[in-house]
C-alpha cells in the first residue's frame, strides 16, 4: 500500500468521526438542561418565553434539535450568544483567529525548541546538559499553568517591563487591514514590519507560558527515545560504515526517535488548547479563551457548542496530520493492519 | 556436513605478515560490585587473507574483542584497560596488479608501506617497514576513515542492524558517499568542479555534508541536472554491490524497507553494505546465528565465496564449532576473557590440547551421543570482577592442580602454530604441583 492510499483511507473515517463527535458534544451538552435561561431577560411573560423556545426549536425532541444544530454548523449558523448578545458565528471567528495565533505560535516554539533540546540531552546521556534539560523539562511538566503565567507576568510585566500584554498596540492595530485577524501574518500581507514586530512581542508572553509545558512534554520524549534508539544495533552499524557521530544522529537515531515523539506532540496540541482559556485571560489576549470561560459559567450553550465542536475537529485533524507523518517515518505503519 | 570444502585444514600456515595483530587486549568494564575484566590480555594475530575463527560461550568476550577493533565498544561503562590492535592496510600488488607474483607471495596483495621509513623499517612500524596504524590510538577522524572502509564489520541481527526507517538503497549508498565520494563525482563527470557554487555544493553532498537548505538549492533546476547525475551514480554502485552478494533485481530491492526483506536478504544486504569498499578485514560477529539453518548455509557459501574473490581477511566470532569448523582456516578459543587455544582448525579439531577446548569439543552433539542427554562442562563461567592472577578455567577443569590456582598460564607454543595456555603444557612460576593428563579430579 502506498502512503498515498493511507491518507486517502484516513480522510474517508474522518467525516464518520467527526458526526460521532458532534452529537456527542450536542448530547453532552443538553444534559446541563435547557439552555433558555442564558436569552430571558428580567420582566418576561410566560408569551414570550414560549416564543423564544420556538424560536431555537427548544420545543422539540432533542433528535430534531440536533438535527436543526447540526444543518445550522453545515450552513455557518452556530446559533445566538448571550454572552456576547451576537450571532457565535459573527463573534466566533476574530476570536478564533486570535486563540490559533497563540496556539500554533506555541506549537511551533513547543515542537523546535523541544526536539531540538531532546536530541540535544539525549546525545548527551548522563552528562551535564542532559541534566539541565532534565530539571528544565520537570519544571514545565510540574508546574501549574496558572502559576507560571502569573509568575512571568508580575517579572517581565510589572517590574522589568520588558514585554506587553494584549495583543497589540492600538495605534499599530489600526494602521493595518486585517484580512486574516493573525496579526503576524496581517502586518506581514501589508508588508509592515513594525506592525509584525509589535505583533510578535506581544506573543512572547502568552507564548512562552503555553508553549512551555508542551515543550517540556516533548523534550522529555525526545530525549529518552533517542536514548533508546541509540542503544539499536543499526546505529553501532552505521557508525561502523565509518559516518561521523552527526551522521548517525541526524540519518538514524534522530529519524526514528521522532516516531514516538511525533504522537506527543499531537497530544500535547489538545494540551495547548486547554491552557488557552488560562493563558489568555491572565494576558488579557482577546481569544475564544475568556469568552468560553464566561459562556461555560452562565450556560451559554450555543457557543460552548461551537467551540467544543471546533475543538474536537481540530485535534481530529491533528491526530490524523500524526499519523501521516507516523506513517512517514515508519513504513511499517503502512503495511500494518 | 561438509557445506564448504576446499578451504581451512590445509591452508598453509602463513609466513606473510598480519593484516591485524591484537596484542595484550584489555578491555574492562565498569560496575557497581566492581571492575568485568571482560577481555583480558588477549593477543592473536589476523594474516592477510586468513579466516580467523573466534569461538567461546556467550560472555566469553568474543564479541567486546571484535568490537573493539573498530572502538564499538560504549565506553564508560567500558575502559580501554591496555593492549594494541595494530592493523596493517593492504593494497593490490603493484607488480601483478592482483594476479599474484613473487613479490605478493602469490596473494596479489601488498601491505601499504610504512609512511616514516618507507619500507625500510622503524621504530613506528615495528620494523616491519609496513603501515602500521593502532586502533586503540588513532583519533575518531581517522577511525572513520578506516571503518566501513578498511575494516567492515557484520552484525548477528540484520534484523536490528538495518534502519527500520530507511530504504535498503540509501543506507548501502552512505558507504559510497561517506568513503567514494571523489569516485562518485568522477562517475556523474562532476569531479572538475567547474562551476564554483555548483561544483562545492555537488562536492559536498557527494560527502554526505549538505544541509537542508544546500539540499533545497540542489533540488533546484541550475543544479538539479548534477544532482541526478550524482545520485545516478550512486544508485549503480548499490546495484553492483548488492548484485555482488546475489540479491535478485538489486534496483527493486534499493527501494525497498528492511522489513520487506526475509532475514537472509537483510543479511545479504550487510555483506553487500561491509565489502562494499574492498576492505582489508571483514569482522563477522555471528552473521548467521540469527538465520534459519538453510539459509545459515548459503550466507557461509556466500561469504567464503567473497573472501576468496576479493582476498578479504576475515575474524569469524562464532559460538557455534560446527560452523567455525567449514569457514575458519585457524581457530582462537576463548574463554573468560583470554584465549586458552589457538591452532589451525585441524588441530584444534583433531587434537586439542586445553581442558576446555576438549570440553567444549566433547559437548558438540554428534549422532554417537546417548538419545536425550546432552554433554556439558560441569559448573558456571566465573564472575570476572577482579579476578585473581590465576587459570580461569581452574574450578571447573577436570585436571586441576594447585599451581592452577596460584599462577596464570601463558600461551605456550607446543607444535608450529598451536599455543594453549595451561599448566600441563609448561611449568609454572612457583613450585606448586603442576597438573598432569593422569590426575583427574572431577
Amino acid at each position: 500500500m502506498q502512503i498515498r492510499d493511507y491518507i486517502l483511507r484516513r480522510l474517508m473515517v474522518l467525516p464518520v468521526l467527526i458526526i460521532g463527535v458532534s452529537i456527542i458534544v450536542f448530547a453532552l451538552t443538553r444534559v446541563g438542561g435547557s439552555p433558555i435561561g442564558v436569552y430571558l431577560q428580567t420582566g418576561m411573560t410566560q408569551e414570550e418565553v414560549t416564543e423564544l423556545e420556538e424560536r431555537f426549536h427548544l420545543d422539540d425532541p432533542l433528535p430534531v434539535q440536533y438535527v436543526y444544530w447540526a444543518g445550522g454548523v453545515l450552513t455557518g449558523e452556530l446559533g445566538w450568544s448571550g454572552v456576547a448578545a451576537a450571532p457565535v458565528t459573527d463573534v466566533f471567528l476574530p476570536k478564533l483567529a486570535a486563540t490559533m495565533e497563540l496556539a500554533i505560535s506555541s506549537a511551533l516554539v513547543a515542537v523546535v525548541l523541544g526536539v531540538a533540546l531532546g536530541t540535544f540531552a539525549g546525545a548527551r546521556r548522563n552528562r551535564l546538559p542532559d541534566h539541565l534539560t532534565r530539571v528544565f523539562s520537570i519544571s514545565g511538566a510540574a508546574m501549574p499553568l496558572f502559576w507560571f503565567a502569573i509568575l512571568l507576568l508580575i517579572v517581565f510585566w510589572v517590574y522589568l517591563g520588558w514585554f506587553p500584554i494584549g495583543r497589540s498596540d492600538p495605534n499599530i492595530y489600526a494602521r493595518i487591514d486585517h484580512p486574516t485577524n493573525l496579526y503576524t501574518i496581517d502586518s506581514l500581507l501589508a508588508g509592515d514590519f513594525g506592525a509584525f514586530g509589535d505583533a510578535l512581542w506581544h506573543l512572547v508572553l502568552p507564548a512562552a507560558t503555553l508553549g512551555y509545558g508542551a515543550t517540556a512534554i516533548i523534550a522529555r520524549m525526545m530525549r529518552s527515545s533517542l536514548v533508546e534508539e541509540l542503544q539499536e544495533d543499526y546505529v553501532d552499524a552505521a557508525r561502523a560504515k565509518g559516518l561521523p557521530e552527526r551522521l548517525v544522529l541526524r540519518r538514524h537515531a534522530r529519524r526514528n526517535a521522532l516516531i514516538p515523539t511525533v504522537t506527543v506532540i499531537g497530544l500535547s496540541f489538545g494540551f495547548l488548547l486547554q491552557g488557552s482559556v488560562v493563558a489568555e485571560i491572565i494576558f488579557r489576549w482577546p481569544g475564544l479563551g475568556r469568552w468560553m470561560a464566561d459562556s461555560v459559567l452562565r450556560g451559554d450553550q450555543a457557543t460552548i457548542m461551537a467551540y467544543v465542536l471546533f475543538t474536537s475537529v481540530l485535534f481530529l485533524v491533528v491526530n490524523l496530520a500524526v499519523d501521516v507523518i507516523y506513517a512517514y517515518l515508519d513504513r511499517r505503519v503502512v503495511l500494518g493492519e | 556436513m561438509s557445506l564448504i570444502d576446499g578451504i581451512g585444514p590445509e591452508a598453509a600456515p602463513r609466513a606473510r605478515p598480519a593484516v591485524a595483530s591484537v596484542k595484550d587486549l584489555r578491555v574492562h568494564f565498569r560496575s557497581k560490585v566492581g571492575v568485568v575484566h571482560a577481555v583480558d590480555g588477549v593477543s592473536f594475530d589476523i594474516g592477510d587473507g586468513e579466516t580467523l575463527g573466534l569461538v567461546g560461550e556467550t560472555g566469553c568476550g568474543k564479541s567486546v574483542t571484535a568490537r573493539s577493533f573498530l572502538d564499538l565498544v560504549p565506553m564508560p561503562p567500558g575502559i580501554k584497560a591496555g593492549g594494541a590492535i595494530e592493523f596493517r592496510p593492504h593494497h593490490t600488488c603493484p607488480s601483478c596488479d592482483g594476479a599474484g607474483c613473487e613479490t605478493c607471495d602469490d596473494s596479489g596483495r601488498q601491505a601499504e608501506p610504512c609512511d616514516s621509513c618507507n619500507g625500510g623499517g622503524c621504530e613506528g612500524c615495528g620494523h616491519t617497514g609496513q603501515r602500521t596504524i593502532d586502533l586503540l590510538e588513532i583519533s575518531e577522524k581517522d577511525l572513520q576513515t578506516i571503518r566501513g572502509n578498511r575494516i567492515a564489520m557484520i552484525f548477528q541481527d540484520p534484523g536490528k542492524a538495518l534502519n527500520p526507517a530507511l530504504p535498503i538503497g540509501e543506507q548501502v549508498a552512505e558507504v559510497f558517499f561517506q568513503h567514494r565520494a571523489d569516485d562518485l563525482l568522477a562517475d556523474a563527470g562532476a569531479s572538475d568542479g567547474t562551476e564554483a557554487l555548483g561544483g562545492a555544493l555537488i562536492q559536498r553532498k557527494a560527502g554526505l555534508k549538505t544541509s537542508r537548505i544546500e539540499d533545497f538549492l540542489l533540488s533546484l533546476p541550475p543544479l538539479r541536472g548534477q544532482r541526478t547525475k550524482l545520485m545516478a551514480a550512486v544508485q549503480t554502485r548499490v546495484a553492483e554491490a548488492l548484485a555482488e552478494t546475489q540479491i535478485p533485481n538489486p534496483r527493486k530491492v534499493m527501494d525497498r524497507y528492511p522489513h520487506e526483506l526475509s532475514g537472509g536478504m537483510r543479511q545479504r544486504v550487510m555483506i553487500a553494505q561491509a565489502i562494499a569498499c574492498d576492505p582489508d578485514l571483514l569482522i563477522a560477529d555471528e552473521p548467521t546465528t540469527a538465520l534459519d539453518v538453510t539459509v545459515q548455509a548459503r550466507i557461509l557459501e556466500l561469504i567464503r565465496d567473497l573472501q576468496q574473490r576479493h582476498r578479504t581477511s576475515v575474524l569469524y566470532i562464532s559460538h557455534d564449532l560446527s560452523l567455525v569448523k567449514e569457514v575458519c582456516d585457524r581457530v582462537a578459543v576463548m574463554y573468560a576473557g583470554r584465549i586458552v587455544e589457538s591452532a589451525a582448525t585441524s588441530s584444534i579439531f583433531t587434537d586439542p590440547h586445553h581442558p576446555y577446548t576438549q570440553g567444549l569439543l566433547a559437548a558438540i552433539p554428534s549422532a554417537n551421543h546417548e538419545r536425550g542427554r546432552l554433554v556439558a562442562i560441569p559448573g558456571n563461567v566465573p564472575e570476572l570482577i577482579d579476578p585473581p592472577a590465576a587459570c580461569r578455567f581452574a574450578g571447573r577443569c577436570p585436571y586441576e592442580a594447585p599451581a592452577c590456582t596460584a599462577h596464570d598460564p601463558l600461551a605456550t607454543t607446543i607444535t608450529a602454530n598451536h599455543e594453549v595456555a595451561c599448566f600441563i603444557h609448561h611449568a609454572p612460576a612457583g613450585d606448586e604441583e603442576r597438573p598432569t593428563w593422569d590426575r583427574k579430579v572431577r
